[in-house]
C-alpha cells in the first residue's frame, strides 16, 4: 500500500487552512498498529471535525471499541472544502485521522446519523473513499457500512446506502456485532449479515421488501428472508450506571463547537413533549448515580486537563438529586480549577435553590425552552410549564446573577395561530419586565430562537405535515416585526432547510434515489448555509417524480401504514395515537415518573432492569 | 515559583497555531496536577506566556515559555509535566527566574533559523549578492497600508551550508526585525514545503546576544554572562 501518511504530512497538510483538524495525534487518541489488529473499524461522523468531535456518542464508541487490544477504531470526518478539492484533484482517498488509512481498507465503517441534513455528506464521504454508494453495488472486498443514531429510527430514506443499521444504544450491541464479524471474517457479505440479524437492534434493509396494497399504495416492509424479524427491536442499555463511559476523551488542539468535558448524567426523558423524538426514542429515564458521576468527572479532568465540565442529558434539571449533584460536583471541581456548566435546564426545574447552589457555576448563559407562546399551545404539545413558572425561574436566575438568557420556541406547531406567536412576544416582554423588577442593571441579553417544527418519526406528531413554506415565512416575519425590542436578539432558522429536513424525516425508500441524485449534483453539508443548495435538492426530487414541498407537508391518517412501522422503538403506536388525540383536544399528559402511562417501553427491558418502569402494568 | 522552560517542538506538532500551543500546555499542566498562579478578575487565566509565536509549519529546537507556579518546582515536577506533554513537545532545559524578571516577549532580540533549500547552482551567488548589498528593501502589506522597509540591518548572519541548508540569524522583537519568509523571498526560494527550523531564541545582553538559559538575572535586570556562549553583533 502507498505510504498515505507520508504523502499526507509532507505534501498535503502544509497547504491546508486548518491543518490541526487532521493531525490525528491528539492527546488520548488511540494509535495502534493495524497489522496486529483483527478488526479495523472506522467511525464516521458526516460533518467537519469541529462538529463531530463535539459528539458524545462518537467518543463512547471510539473508546469502547479500542478497549479491546486486538480491535482498532479510528475517526473519520468530512474534510474541509480545501482538502476535499485536493483529494478529488489529486486522487487522494478519504482516510482515517489516526494512521491515515484509506476508509476502504477498514473492515467496518460505522456512520453516525444525527440529522437528516447530513445524509448527502455520508455519500460524499463514501465517494471520496472509493466505496460504492449503494450497498447492492459493493463487492466482497469493500467494508460493511453500518448506520446508527437517531436517523436510524427511520432508516428507509437511506436504506439503500447501508448494509445494516443499529437501532438504539449502540454501545449495548456494537461490541457483539464486531465480535460476530471477527469470528466470521471469511464468510461472504450476505452470510455475515445473516449472522448479525439475530442481534438486538440490527436491521438489514436488503432482507426486507416493500409490500403494496391492491391499489398500489405502500403497505409495509416485510422480511424477505426467514432469518429477518418482522419488527426490529431497539437495543437498550438497561443499567446506565454500570454502562461503559470513557473518561479519557481525546483533547483537540484547536477549539471545537463544544470544547469541554461532557458528563452524561442520565439518558431518556419522562416528560413526554409530543413533538420531541429524543423524548420518545431514548426512553426510559436511566440515571447514573451521583457518586459514579463524581468519580467520572474527576477521572475525566485528570486525563484530559480540560477546564470545563458540562452536565449533559435531555433535561438536566430532572435529575433526581440535581441540587446535591451540582453542589458536590462544583465543590470537587473548584479544587481542580475547573468550571461546571449546565446546559439544557428545564425552566420549571430551575428553582431558587438550584440557582443558589450554582453560585460557583460559570454564568455563561441559561437556556430555557418554553417552545410555545401560550398555555393553550403548550398544552397541545404537552410542554407542562406555566407562564408563572417561567417568570419565577427567570426571576431566580436574574437574582442569582445571570444576565444572558436564551429562550427557545418552535414555530409551525400543530394548531398554532397568530395569537400563539404574539404570546411569544408577550412572554419576552414579561421577561424584560422581570429583569427591571429584579433590579438588573442596564439591559439583559435575551436571545429568542424560533426553529421551525419538523414532524419526526416515532413521536405523537408523526402524522402531522409541516406547514407550507410561504406560511413559515409569514410567521417568521410576524415574529421578527414584533420582537424588535431593546436587549432582545431574535434568531430564526432557514425555511428551506426545515422544509428539506421535514421532507426526509418521514419519507420512505422512494427517497433513496432522490438523496443519491442530490449527492451526485454536488449537495453536501446541507446544514451549513454556505453549502446548502435548495435548487439542487428540488431538482433531485423533481427528477424522481416527487415534490419536495408535498413530501414535507404530507399528512398521514392515524390508520395509514408508516414507512418506519417495522422499527420498534419501544414506545407503542397505540400510545402515540392516544397522545395525538389528546393533543387535538388540548389535553396534557403527566410526567411518567408520577405514574405509568403504559407507553410500552417496559416490554423492552428485563423485569429486574426496568428502573422507572418497574410499576408498569403490562396487561 | 516563576520559571522559564526551553522546549523543542517537533514535526508532529508543527501545524499547531500559537493559540493551540497555549491550550496544549495549559491542559498538560492541569493533567500533571501542577497548580499555577492565576490572574485576578472575572475570567482568571493562568500566568503563562510564550517568548514568541512560531510560524505554523515550522519546528523548533529552542522555544520558551514563562510559567508562574503556585508551588516549588524541582526536576520531579518537570518530569511529571514532560510525561503529560504530547509527543512532539520536549522540555530541554528550565531555570527559576526572579519574580520581577521582564517578560520574555519584551527582551527576545533575535532568532537563529535553519531551512532546507532546493538544489540551485546560482543560489550561492544570490546569497553573496544579498550579503554585499548596502540595503535590502522589501514591501510589507498590512490591511491598512503598504510600506517599504530595509531589512539589511536585521540580517545579522546568512550562510549556505554544504549540507544544503541555509542558516540565518535574524533580528526580531519590538525594535524591528525580519522573518525567514522575507529573506527566502529575496533569494527567490519558494517557502512552501521547505522544512523551517527555529534553532535558538536569543536575548540582548549589552552588545551581545545570549540564550535566555545563559543570561544572568537580577530583579528586573538582564546581564551578559561571560562564562556562557554568546553572539557578538
Amino acid at each position: 500500500m502507498k505510504n498515505y501518511k507520508e504523502i499526507f504530512w509532507q505534501e498535503i497538510l502544509p497547504r491546508l487552512e486548518k491543518p490541526t483538524r487532521y493531525l490525528g495525534n491528539e492527546v488520548n487518541a488511540q494509535i495502534k498498529n493495524h497489522e496486529q489488529c483483527t478488526m479495523r473499524i472506522a467511525l464516521v461522523f458526516p460533518d467537519l471535525y469541529e462538529i463531530g468531535m463535539s459528539h458524545l456518542g462518537l467518543k463512547i464508541l471510539y473508546h469502547l471499541l479500542n478497549e479491546r487490544p486486538q480491535w482498532v477504531a479510528e475517526r473519520v470526518f468530512m474534510p474541509g472544502a480545501d482538502l476535499e478539492k485536493i483529494m478529488r484533484e489529486e486522487n487522494f482517498p478519504l482516510c482515517s485521522l489516526e494512521t491515515v488509512t484509506p476508509l476502504a481498507a477498514f473492515d467496518l465503517v460505522g456512520v453516525t446519523l444525527q440529522y437528516e441534513l447530513s445524509y448527502t455528506t455520508v455519500l460524499q464521504m463514501l465517494d471520496l473513499a472509493g466505496i460504492p454508494l449503494l450497498a447492492a453495488d459493493r463487492s466482497e472486498s469493500d467494508p460493511l457500512v453500518v448506520g446508527g443514531g437517531p436517523g436510524a429510527f427511520n432508516p428507509e430514506p437511506i436504506a439503500g446506502f447501508f448494509d445494516f443499521f443499529v437501532i438504539g444504544d449502540a454501545e449495548e450491541v456494537l461490541p457483539e456485532i464486531v465480535q460476530v464479524l471477527e469470528e466470521h471474517k471469511n464468510l461472504s457479505r450476505q452470510e455475515r449479515l445473516l449472522r448479525l440479524v439475530a442481534l438486538p437492534g440490527v436491521y438489514v434493509p436488503s432482507l426486507y421488501e416493500a409490500q403494496q396494497t391492491a391499489a398500489g399504495t405502500f403497505l409495509k416492509l416485510a422480511p424477505a428472508h426467514p432469518s429477518a424479524p418482522a419488527r426490529v427491536r431497539r437495543a437498550v442499555v438497561a443499567d446506565l450506571d454500570e454502562a461503559y463511559y470513557p473518561t479519557d476523551f481525546v483533547v483537540p488542539y484547536g477549539s471545537i463547537v463544544h470544547d469541554r468535558l461532557v458528563l452524561e448524567i442520565f439518558r431518556g426523558c419522562s416528560r413526554g413533549c409530543r413533538f420531541c423524538q429524543a423524548g420518545m426514542i431514548y426512553r426510559p429515564v436511566r440515571e447514573r448515580k451521583k457518586e459514579t458521576l463524581r468519580q467520572m468527572a474527576q477521572k475525566m479532568v485528570r486525563s484530559t486537563g480540560y477546564e470545563e465540565v458540562a452536565l449533559s442529558s435531555l433535561s438536566s434539571g430532572d435529575y433526581s438529586a440535581i441540587g446535591e449533584l451540582i453542589q458536590d460536583l462544583s465543590a470537587d471541581l473548584a479544587g481542580e480549577g475547573v468550571f461546571l456548566s449546565l446546559p439544557s435546564l428545564r425552566l420549571d426545574s430551575f428553582s431558587q435553590d438550584l440557582a443558589r447552589q450554582s453560585q460557583q457555576v460559570r454564568k455563561s448563559g441559561l437556556t430555557f425552552a418554553p417552545e410555545a407562546g401560550t398555555q393553550r399551545l403548550r398544552d397541545v404539545i404537552n410542554k407542562n410549564i406555566t407562564e408563572a413558572e417561567l417568570i419565577s425561574a427567570v426571576r431566580d436566575a436574574f437574582a442569582a446573577g445571570w444576565t444572558n438568557i436564551k429562550l427557545y420556541f418552535m414555530l409551525g406547531l400543530p394548531a398554532e395561530t397568530d395569537d400563539d406567536l404574539l404570546g411569544i412576544v408577550h412572554l419576552v416582554q414579561q421577561v424584560l419586565n422581570t429583569y427591571k423588577q429584579a433590579g438588573g442593571k442596564g439591559r439583559p441579553q435575551i436571545t429568542v430562537s424560533a426553529s421551525v417544527f419538523v414532524p419526526k418519526a416515532h413521536t405523537p406528531f408523526q402524522w402531522f405535515g409541516q406547514i407550507p413554506e410561504a406560511e413559515i415565512r409569514r410567521r417568521q416575519d410576524l415574529l421578527r416585526r414584533h420582537l424588535r425590542l431593546p436587549g432582545v436578539h431574535f434568531q430564526w432558522h432557514g425555511a428551506e432547510m426545515s422544509l428539506l429536513e421535514a421532507a426526509i424525516a418521514r419519507g420512505g425508500r422512494e427517497l433513496v434515489p432522490v438523496i443519491l441524485r442530490a449527492a451526485k449534483l454536488g449537495c453536501k453539508l446541507d446544514s451549513w448555509d454556505e453549502h446548502f443548495r435548495f435548487d439542487l435538492w428540488q431538482q433531485a426530487f423533481t427528477e424522481n417524480g416527487l415534490d419536495l414541498a408535498a413530501c414535507a407537508q404530507r399528512q398521514y391518517a392515524l390508520t395509514d401504514p408508516l414507512p418506519w412501522d417495522h422499527i420498534d422503538a419501544g414506545v407503542s403506536k397505540r400510545f402515540l395515537q392516544r397522545e395525538y388525540e389528546r393533543a387535538l383536544k388540548g389535553e396534557t399528559t403527566k410526567d411518567c415518573r408520577e405514574g405509568c402511562l403504559g407507553c410500552g417501553i417496559a416490554l423492552l427491558l428485563d423485569k429486574e432492569n426496568r428502573g422507572v418502569c418497574i410499576n408498569e402494568n403490562l396487561d | 515559583m516563576r520559571i522559564w522552560i526551553e522546549f523543542a517542538l517537533r514535526e508532529s506538532l508543527r501545524f499547531l497555531s500559537h493559540l493551540d500551543l497555549m491550550r496544549t500546555w495549559q491542559r498538560a499542566l492541569r493533567r500533571a496536577s501542577l497548580p499555577l498562579v492565576y490572574s485576578q478578575g472575572f475570567n482568571p487565566h493562568p500566568r503563562m506566556a510564550f517568548a514568541s509565536a512560531l510560524p505554523v509549519g515550522a519546528t523548533s529546537l529552542g522555544e520558551y515559555v514563562d510559567i508562574q507556579f503556585a508551588i516549588n518546582i524541582t526536576d520531579k515536577e518537570m518530569a511529571a509535566l514532560q510525561a503529560e506533554l504530547p509527543a512532539g513537545l520536549e522540555i530541554l532545559q528550565w531555570r527559576v527566574v526572579p519574580k520581577k524578571a521582564p517578560a520574555l516577549m519584551s527582551i527576545v532580540k533575535a532568532a537563529e533559523w535553519s531551512v532546507k533549500v532546493p538544489d540551485d547552482q546560482e543560489l550561492p551567488e544570490r546569497v553573496q549578492k544579498l550579503l554585499q548589498s548596502a540595503s535590502l528593501p522589501i514591501v510589507r502589506r498590512t490591511k491598512r497600508k503598504v510600506s517599504t522597509i530595509d531589512i539589511k540591518p536585521y540580517l545579522y548572519r546568512l550562510e549556505l551550508k554544504p549540507s544544503g541548508r541555509l542558516e540565518m540569524l535574524l533580528a526580531m522583537g519590538g525594535t524591528g526585525g525580519t522573518k525567514p519568509r522575507e529573506v527566502l523571498e529575496l533569494l527567490q526560494i519558494p517557502a512552501a514545503g521547505s522544512d523551517l527550523v527555529r534553532q535558538k531564541l536569543l536575548l540582548a545582553a549589552g552588545p551581545y546576544l545570549q540564550s535566555p538559559m545563559a543570561v544572568l538575572l537580577k530583579e528586573k535586570e538582564v546581564f551578559f554572562n561571560a562564562k556562557a556562549d554568546y553572539y557578538q553583533l
